[in-house]
């Protein structure tokens, strides 16, 4: 399965990022340069929807910390939107990053949280 | 009574490099789908296997090349449970990734190195795990289990 990354500007200094397919090595090393030249941008308020992911390894996660670190660090924010997604949601949580980027199973309330 | 197996023990052996490791993902749900493994569990295992080969192949060192890497995988029922055990063998310089105690969690974002994640996710997403090292090669072990399915 491929893995895919898109992207929405819902305004100036908000996007929307989709991760759809597998982020297992393969997968995270074809989207890592697009995901943080997308993701990384200074006051940017970013939602990274993992509703399509189907596979989410450390390497997938270490992106996602390293993106959402950087992120940070230049003022802006993110956070997760991961719907009914209950693998994704599981690894997360089991790795305890649930606590260090907020998670959403409700798509508004990631909007708001992001712009928060 | 004594855990039955339910099919032979299934093997495949890889080269030591990242583009195998979908290849060894693709075995291991066919091998479990065949031996009647939950989706759930199936999944659990692919993480942990993906999470092993990735710590073999990135922290092997050259020895790790000499010889492929080989996959077992074996379930076992008995009258209440189900388990299915997959083991990693390589041939890189002796290494227990199990023998450090898990790391403290970072409390913020900040604070947080974006590695070390993979023995977190194979201890906290598989029931059971060990580490031995027999004849040259490193054995990472480990399985889930599930409850027998009430007829």
């Amino acid at each position: 399965m491929s893995t895919d990354i898109s992207f929405v500007d819902v305004s100036e200094n908000f996007r929307r990022i989709s991760i759809s397919g597998r982020l297992d090595i393969s997968g995270s090393d074809a989207i890592a340069l697009k995901f943080t030249s997308l993701a990384v941008a200074t006051n940017q308020r970013v939602v990274v929807d993992l509703t399509s992911v189907s596979f989410l390894a450390s390497i997938g996660i270490r992106s996602i910390i390293s993106n959402a670190k950087a992120l940070q660090q230049r003022g802006g924010k993110m956070v997760l939107f991961v719907g009914e997604n209950a693998a994704v949601t599981k690894t997360l949580e089991a790795t305890g990053i649930d606590t260090l980027i907020p998670m959403f199973a409700d798509a508004a309330a990631s909007d708001t949280a992001a712009l928060a | 009574m004594a855990a039955s197996v339910v099919n032979p023990i299934a093997e495949l052996s890889i080269p030591a490099n990242t583009e195998e490791v979908r290849r060894a993902s693709a075995w291991l749900e066919l091998t479990c789908l065949e031996r009647g493994v939950p989706p759930d569990e199936i999944s659990r295992l692919d993480l942990c296997l993906n999470e092993a080969l990735a710590n073999v192949i990135g922290h092997g060192g050259t020895s790790i090349r000499a010889f492929p890497i080989r996959l077992h995988v074996d379930v076992h029922r008995n009258q209440t449970n189900s388990e299915a055990i997959v083991t990693v063998s390589d041939s890189g310089a002796p290494f227990n990734p199990l023998a450090n105690p898990p790391k403290s969690r970072p409390k913020t974002l900040a604070e947080a190195e974006p590695g070390g994640l993979g023995i977190l996710m194979i201890r906290k997403l598989s029931d059971n795990q060990s580490y031995r090292y027999s004849n040259g090669n490193n054995q990472l072990i480990f399985s889930v289990r599930w409850p027998k399915v009430q007829q």
